[in-house]
């Protein structure tokens, strides 16, 4: 068994013999990247209707669904649309208090079947194993957007309590919420977040997982056929809020 | 396994590969489809050549500081609660996997699509251990079902058509469906959607780990990466040495060109970062994560000249543009990874006597170091290859005769315009109106398609005297 | 201006197979006023060598090559790919601080002939030496080992008397690849088949470029299918002429 020492003393022996093919350095990284996320959510509070239409466009260009509504009141109008389109009733969210708003009870009222799951983690494995048949049988998944970046049509979405990672992967249509707070104009501006939520004392209260979801699952390996829904979702719909949720 | 068979001289391989009509249709479609996203993608995006040279520098970068990088993603991912395992070869991956799988009493494994667990050949082992490994990468999983290994580093079954794949779902899955990639797809994710949920080891590589924060960067469209890492109770990542990138920031600059190059998407449609295993407060996760670090010849080339092969993305956009790989497809070079790099890599892995054939499957045309997203000067290490596949004597000995005799000649222009006029009395039987039509012996070889244009009459040389009369005074 | 001293790298291929295209050079480049050298006892490049592994030999042409051409003020060759072994590898391989100086100077005074034509001379308007319609394959060596694909068809588009028309895939691989096209000989071949298809697609009556290894290929191919495309060297089409 190689152990950690051997395996790092060849790396610096074989290091020794060589100064490497030209001078090079990492990328610059910012060096106050709170200031500068704060700078870009300034630059994004007077930019981000152009922001919006680009996000919009590309997000459709892979093949996302855009929606709009002016308030939060208006989202569960739009998501039981989507689901009678599709004859889908089963469905599991974000923990209102990750989402911004508990709509259960008015997707009730339209006749969707909302599935519960906990603020936080299961520690029963027995339970675990239920609620995870439980979100494997939801249809629909409704969670929110940490950031949407316009130059890719793309959704950042954090892991965490009352957020489960199969919230927007089981269920075969994945809607998300998200209003003008979330989006960034490109994946440089990302960087900066991301690079944020990892400073030093940023505290690891988000789960183990970040995903980018740009469009629905898809794949292309038979003769190149472009089919959607391989694993993850058949659908991805966004709902903007023009309103701020947490406003 | 359906890999070539390696007894075989490489040229044969290849010629079985132009032999099969429906690989020749399949990889024209899907190279020059490839080709023209690409080119579409890096068009609509002005700052990307920019960013191809920063993304090159920052690998350059990390190599020169990898111990450095390195103890900072191991320090990363125990602080969040991964071990870390150290795989020196192949065998010894193998044999830390094996174990993991053992202690949590696996039976079964689902993959997500890694080249490092093909490099290292993992299936046959866990099959070896009693435990199942599923592939759940589309591609791989109907490779893995006709038992044969991916013959593109992206598209692992582009080799196959879709009524291949519906006999294929019939014998293996009894499944009897029409031949239409929608319903085949359907079928797959039934399948495969069972196995997810039932599996105890999830298996993948790493496009990326990030040393600063301890993150494990999943590349891809399907989703079978986000699955493979949220629901089986124990993750296990295996990743080359070199995929180490330094922070977030320069994460971003690969991310922007990854996906362009690969199939022209601006990102695949999932990048998922792994940060340790399940944590507090979250419904799902696996209790544990594994990532071996794997060496298998790369730190040898660290200080050896296939150093800059160690920049690679694995977006195989220099096979799309090889005019050899589209020619033969993946199998042909019967090792894991094909194509211009391939050679590289199989080089790297298996040594240089691996690839004495392989080092000429090049024209050296050049495409390959154009199209890589981090400008990998591809056709420098071929030569490079084939320099020591000569020095070390691996090289025939009669190709090292000719060579040799070859570079006596140029050095002496007496004995070589001689030649020329030997060659032009030895051509006469074989000539007709200025060119040859066909030699014996291995001029054959280029005989037979193409004539040869026959040795002048009278060469420049000859003509040079009454030529230096015309001028001008 | 004073005349421009020329020498002629002539290679190996133009000396043996196309000796012609040497000698429209020469014709063309008096007829631009220049005066024109041919350094006796040259060979061949020695890229053939290089490209095959065998360094040592490849070093040994090419030290004789640097002496040839060390008073050259100018050095003009058919060929992109020997062009790019003179400026390219020609430094890198020389040991010998004082050859290595000389390679380094002779690699800043290397061009490809269009290269030499646009770039130096700065003409562009040429009379063309045949009619019809021509069309231009991008030698794999000038294209992407000397970014030039602009100066052959700069001068193929004001070339007066032909219509010049893009090829499809101009920039892909013709399956020379000097010994590959030996070695493996199949895939050459079929590499050149797509090539040779597109080529005819075009219509045109003649395949131009500027490699002597190109030429001898595509040639080879359109003769043995007796294609009415002729494979010429830009200098053959070019009769002199204007700006």
């Amino acid at each position: 068994m190689t152990t950690r020492e051997e395996f790092m003393a060849r790396i610096r022996a074989e290091m020794g013999k060589t100064r490497g093919l030209f001078p090079a350095t990492p990328a610059t990284r910012p060096e106050y990247p709170r200031e500068e996320a704060e700078a870009i959510r300034a630059q994004l509070a007077e930019r981000w209707p152009e922001a919006l239409e680009r996000f919009r466009r590309e997000f459709e260009k892979v093949g996302g669904v855009f929606h709009r509504v002016p308030t939060l009141t208006e989202v569960p109008q739009v998501v039981t649309g989507i689901a009678r389109a599709r004859e889908a009733r089963r469905l599991v969210s974000w923990h209102p208090s990750q989402l911004g708003a508990d709509l259960g009870q008015a997707l009730a009222a339209r006749g969707l079947t909302p599935l519960p799951m906990p603020p936080g983690e299961a520690t029963n494995p027995t339970e675990r194993a239920r609620l995870r048949q439980l979100a494997a049988s939801a249809e629909l998944g409704l969670t929110g957007v940490d950031l949407a970046i316009a130059e890719t049509g793309t959704l950042v979405l954090r892991s965490g309590a009352g957020r489960p990672r199969s919230t927007s992967l089981l269920p075969a249509y994945h809607i998300a919420v998200f209003d003008r707070t979330a989006l960034v104009e490109s994946l440089a501006q990302v960087g900066v977040f991301l690079e944020l939520w990892h400073a030093d004392g940023a505290t690891e209260d988000r789960g183990a997982v970040i995903s980018f979801i740009t469009g629905p699952s898809r794949t292309a390996d038979i003769e190149l056929t472009l089919t959607r829904g391989v694993h993850g979702p058949k659908e991805v719909h966004v709902i903007f809020v023009e309103r701020e949720i947490r406003g | 396994m359906s890999q070539a068979d390696l007894s075989v001289p490489f040229r044969q391989r290849a010629g079985s590969a132009m032999k099969d009509a429906f690989l020749q249709e399949a990889l024209t479609i899907a190279t020059t489809k490839f080709i023209g996203l690409r080119r579409e993608a890096f068009g609509d995006f002005p700052e990307g050549e920019k960013l191809r040279d920063v993304a090159r520098e920052i690998k350059e970068a990390t190599l020169q500081h990898l111990d450095r990088y390195l103890e900072q993603l191991i320090d990363n991912v125990e602080r969040l609660g991964g071990k870390v395992h150290f795989a020196s070869t192949a065998a010894e991956a193998r044999g830390v996997i094996l174990e993991i799988g053992r202690r949590a009493g696996a039976r079964m494994a689902v993959k997500s699509k890694s080249m490092a667990t093909e490099e290292i050949h993992l299936n046959e082992a866990l099959e070896q251990a009693g435990i199942t490994p599923v592939e759940t990468d589309l591609g791989e999983y109907i490779i893995q079902l006709a038992h044969e290994r991916p013959s593109h580093i992206i598209a692992p079954a582009i080799h196959k058509t879709k009524g291949q794949v519906a006999d294929l779902f019939a014998k293996e899955l009894r499944r009897t469906v029409a031949a239409d990639p929608e319903v085949l797809t359907k079928i797959a994710r039934g399948e495969l959607r069972e196995k997810f949920l039932q599996a105890d080891l999830g298996i993948t590589g790493a496009n990326f780990a990030i040393a600063d924060t301890g993150t494990i960067v999943l590349v891809t469209n399907e989703g079978n990466g986000r699955m493979v890492t949220s629901l089986p109770r124990v993750h296990v990542a295996v990743m080359g040495v070199e995929k180490v990138v330094p922070s977030m920031t320069d994460l971003m600059v690969f991310l922007a060109i990854l996906a362009k190059s690969a199939t022209g998407q601006k990102l695949s449609v999932y990048t998922t970062f792994v940060q340790g295993p399940r944590r507090a407060g979250e419904l799902e996760g696996p209790e544990e994560l594994h990532l071996v670090l794997l060496d298998n010849g790369r730190i040898n080339q660290l200080a050896g000249p296939l150093r800059e092969a160690l920049y690679c993305l694995r977006c195989g956009a220099c096979l799309n543009v090889c005019p050899v790989y589209r020619q033969i497809g993946g199998h042909a070079y019967g090792h894991t990874y094909p194509g211009p790099i391939g050679i590289l890599l199989t080089a790297m892995l298996s040594g240089p006597a691996s690839v004495k054939e392989l080092a000429h499957a090049s024209s050296l045309c050049g495409a390959c170091a154009e199209a890589c997203p981090v400008r990998i000067d591809i056709p420098r290490m071929l030569i490079e290859l084939r320099r020591e596949v000569d020095e070390t004597k691996i090289a025939p000995r009669t190709e090292r005769a000719v060579f040799k005799a070859f570079g006596r000649l140029l050095t002496r222009p007496v004995l070589y315009r001689l030649a020329a006029r030997i060659a032009r009395l030895l051509q006469r039987p074989f000539v007709r109106d200025g060119a040859i039509r066909s030699l014996p012996l291995f001029f054959g070889d280029w005989t037979r398609t193409r004539d040869l244009p026959a040795v002048a009459p009278r060469t420049f040389h000859e003509r040079w005297k009454e030529l230096a009369r015309e001028a001008p005074p | 201006m004073t005349a421009p001293r020329v020498a002629l790298m002539v290679t190996c291929l133009g000396d043996v197979f196309f000796p012609e295209v040497g000698v429209s050079i020469v014709r063309l480049l008096r007829r631009l006023g220049a005066t024109v050298e041919f350094p006796p006892g040259q060979t061949c490049c020695g890229l053939p060598l290089f490209n095959s592994g065998y360094h040592t030999e490849a070093r040994a042409v090419a030290a004789r090559t640097v002496a040839l051409f060390r008073d050259a003020d100018n050095v003009v060759v058919p060929s992109g790919s020997c062009a790019w072994m003179v400026k390219h590898e020609y430094p890198g391989l020389m040991q010998d601080p004082a050859l290595k100086k000389d390679a380094l100077r002779l690699a800043g005074r290397t061009y490809e002939l269009s290269q030499f034509l646009v770039k130096v001379l700065g003409r562009r308007g040429f009379r063309a030496t045949v009619g019809g319609r021509v069309t231009y394959h991008d030698s794999c060596h000038l294209l992407r080992g000397l970014h030039e694909a602009e100066s052959p068809r700069e001068i193929l588009r004001n070339l007066e008397g032909v219509e010049f028309v893009e090829l499809p895939g101009a920039d892909e691989c013709c399956g020379f690849g000097g010994s590959f096209a030996v070695r493996l000989p199949e895939v050459s071949s079929q590499i050149l088949a797509k090539k040779l298809e597109n080529v005819e697609a075009t219509g045109a009556a003649c395949l131009v470029a500027c490699d002597a290894g190109c030429l001898m290929q595509m040639g080879g191919g359109l003769r043995r299918r007796r294609s009415r495309v002729r494979a010429v060297h830009l200098a053959e089409l070019l009769d002199g002429g204007g700006a």
